[in-house]
């Protein structure tokens, strides 16, 4: 047995050794600074961090994102009996009417970017997450400057992030009211098993739209094939039936 | 030296069945159950990332269960030992105390070992059944479980001989963990003050083992396990044992 002294060096010797080692490493992560949580999410940010466990939090971000868009947003009039699921204005002579204009059924989802960005903050690598949220902006909410800034902040940790490229540009396109090359541009993406189903969905409407019946029957049979979303699934098998039965029409 | 081999192993075994005999497959059980009840759920919730979420989930339950029961193991271990005397029958024959101690440590890190072996194939059987394959960098994430694992046991050890019951121990030990994941983040911040509190938090630092170079659960692909973090886990380790050894070697046995 060594003496004692030479026991409690070497132990303070190793454990400098082993800091000293790990002192080049840096945290691939976004800085805790970056972290702009809602205040009910703060506890949960911290036990990310502490328990190493951004992947697991970010999962669960977008579980809740998921959630928060899928929840139909409504003003509190519309929830009135005999006027369910549609908003009501008042006209100059002071009488009711219901609204059915175009963005009915859409919604604002304030909170939606915010929380698009906070995945991102907690685990920048979760790209599908990422194209879920600028698909959603720029496709869904038709909010394609939320959408540039939410891809933004995605480059800045993943600037190798093609995925992140290719639906910018396809935003370009959009704005450009040439929704052939916003198909194009989003092709390479569909076959990415992180391809948000979304995204799947708008190619293929996009090419309906365009005239490319094939492409549009392929992706809504890929759709069908590998979703595990049912509303989409089943969305794509009656788009499915209908290119089918109009192909039968034909012959 | 080669004759205390012998010792350490026929310790080590004797404290690694020690720990499979001891609520060892209850805790397999509250795994088995939670892991299916949460993939049940998050069939539901996360629809087309099911699998990240039940790799994510599942990785990050077999580290806290193995990290739960490696840090009851190493914090009662010495000290029931010491309580029923059992220490002064060991010591009474010739056992160096080196081999004593790194045949309880290497005990407890086979435990840990079989734990995560086993978890890992619930846990991958769980995602066969579900349609899904072996997520990325699932080995190394393992292996980064059991490098946390061996750096946070050896310190268990090492303040389990000063402590003055197991909870106490075991709550060191947890927070050590924590300040072990907060390590980069804390660098983070000591870099962006300047100054005496940037000096000071920088110096603290070295006092904590930053988990986050093996915490390829969290990191994934992105993360390897290089030399310079294999080093500091024997680092960091090694420097556990040896001042538990210090300590072992001023009591009166």
């Amino acid at each position: 047995m060594p003496p004692r002294g030479a026991l409690l060096a070497a132990a303070f010797l190793c454990w400098g050794a082993g800091a000293y080692a790990a002192s080049a490493y840096r945290s691939p992560f976004p800085p805790p600074s970056e972290m702009r949580a809602p205040l009910e999410g703060a506890a949960g940010d911290m036990l990310a961090l502490a328990a190493g466990a951004r992947r697991l939090f970010a999962d669960l971000w977008f579980v809740r994102l998921m959630q928060y868009y899928g929840a139909r947003e409504m003003p509190a009039e519309a929830e009135q009996p005999g006027h369910e699921g549609h908003a009501h204005s008042v006209d100059g002579l002071g009488h009711a009417h219901c609204d059915h204009d175009e963005n009915y059924g859409k919604g604002r989802y304030p909170l939606f970017l915010p929380m698009a960005r906070h995945v991102l903050e907690v685990d920048h690598s979760f790209a599908a997450a990422g194209l879920y949220g600028a698909v959603s902006l720029a496709f869904g909410l038709n909010r394609p400057a939320e959408a540039e800034q939410l891809l933004a902040y995605g480059l800045k940790y993943s600037p190798r992030e093609w995925k992140y490229l290719t639906v910018l540009a396809a935003i370009g396109y959009s704005k450009a009211q040439d929704p052939a090359a916003v198909a194009r541009t989003i092709a390479p993406l569909l076959k990415d098993p992180d391809c948000p189903v979304m995204l799947k969905q708008l190619a293929a409407f996009l090419n309906k739209k365009a005239g490319d019946y094939a492409a549009a029957a392929a992706i809504y049979a890929d759709i069908a094939a590998t979703s595990r979303d049912e509303a989409y699934v089943k969305n794509a098998r009656r788009e499915l039936e209908k290119f089918s039965s109009r192909a039968g029409s034909r012959r | 030296m080669r004759r205390a081999a012998p010792v350490v192993l026929s310790v080590a075994l004797n404290s690694f069945s020690e720990s499979v005999r001891n609520r060892f497959f209850t805790l397999f059980a509250v795994f088995a159950f939670t892991a299916v009840y949460a993939s049940v759920l998050a069939g539901v919730m996360a629809v087309d990332q099911e699998a990240r979420l039940l790799a994510d989930f599942g990785l990050a339950l077999i580290e806290l269960t193995a990290l739960a029961y490696a840090l009851f193991g190493a914090s009662s271990s010495l000290l029931r030992e010491a309580e029923t005397k059992t220490i002064y029958l060991v010591f009474s024959r010739p056992v160096p105390r080196w081999a004593y101690l790194a045949g309880k440590f290497c005990g407890s890190m086979l435990t840990a070992a079989l734990m995560l072996a086993v978890m890992a194939l619930l846990h991958l059987s769980l995602l066969y059944f579900r349609g899904f394959g072996v997520p990325e960098a699932y080995g190394w994430a393992l292996f980064g479980t059991f490098l946390k694992l061996s750096v946070i046991v050896s310190f268990a050890f090492f303040v389990s001989l000063f402590s003055t019951s197991a909870v106490s121990t075991l709550v060191i030990s947890a927070i050590m963990w924590t300040l072990g994941h907060f390590a980069s983040e804390a660098r983070f911040l000591a870099e962006q003050s300047a100054g005496l509190k940037g000096f000071l938090l920088g110096a603290l630092l070295w006092l904590v083992p930053n988990l986050q170079l093996f915490n390829v659960r969290d990191a994934g692909a992105a993360l390897a396990i290089g030399p310079s973090a294999l080093f500091s886990a024997a680092a960091w380790t090694l420097s556990s044992y040896l001042g538990a050894l210090w300590l072992l070697s001023r009591k009166e046995f």
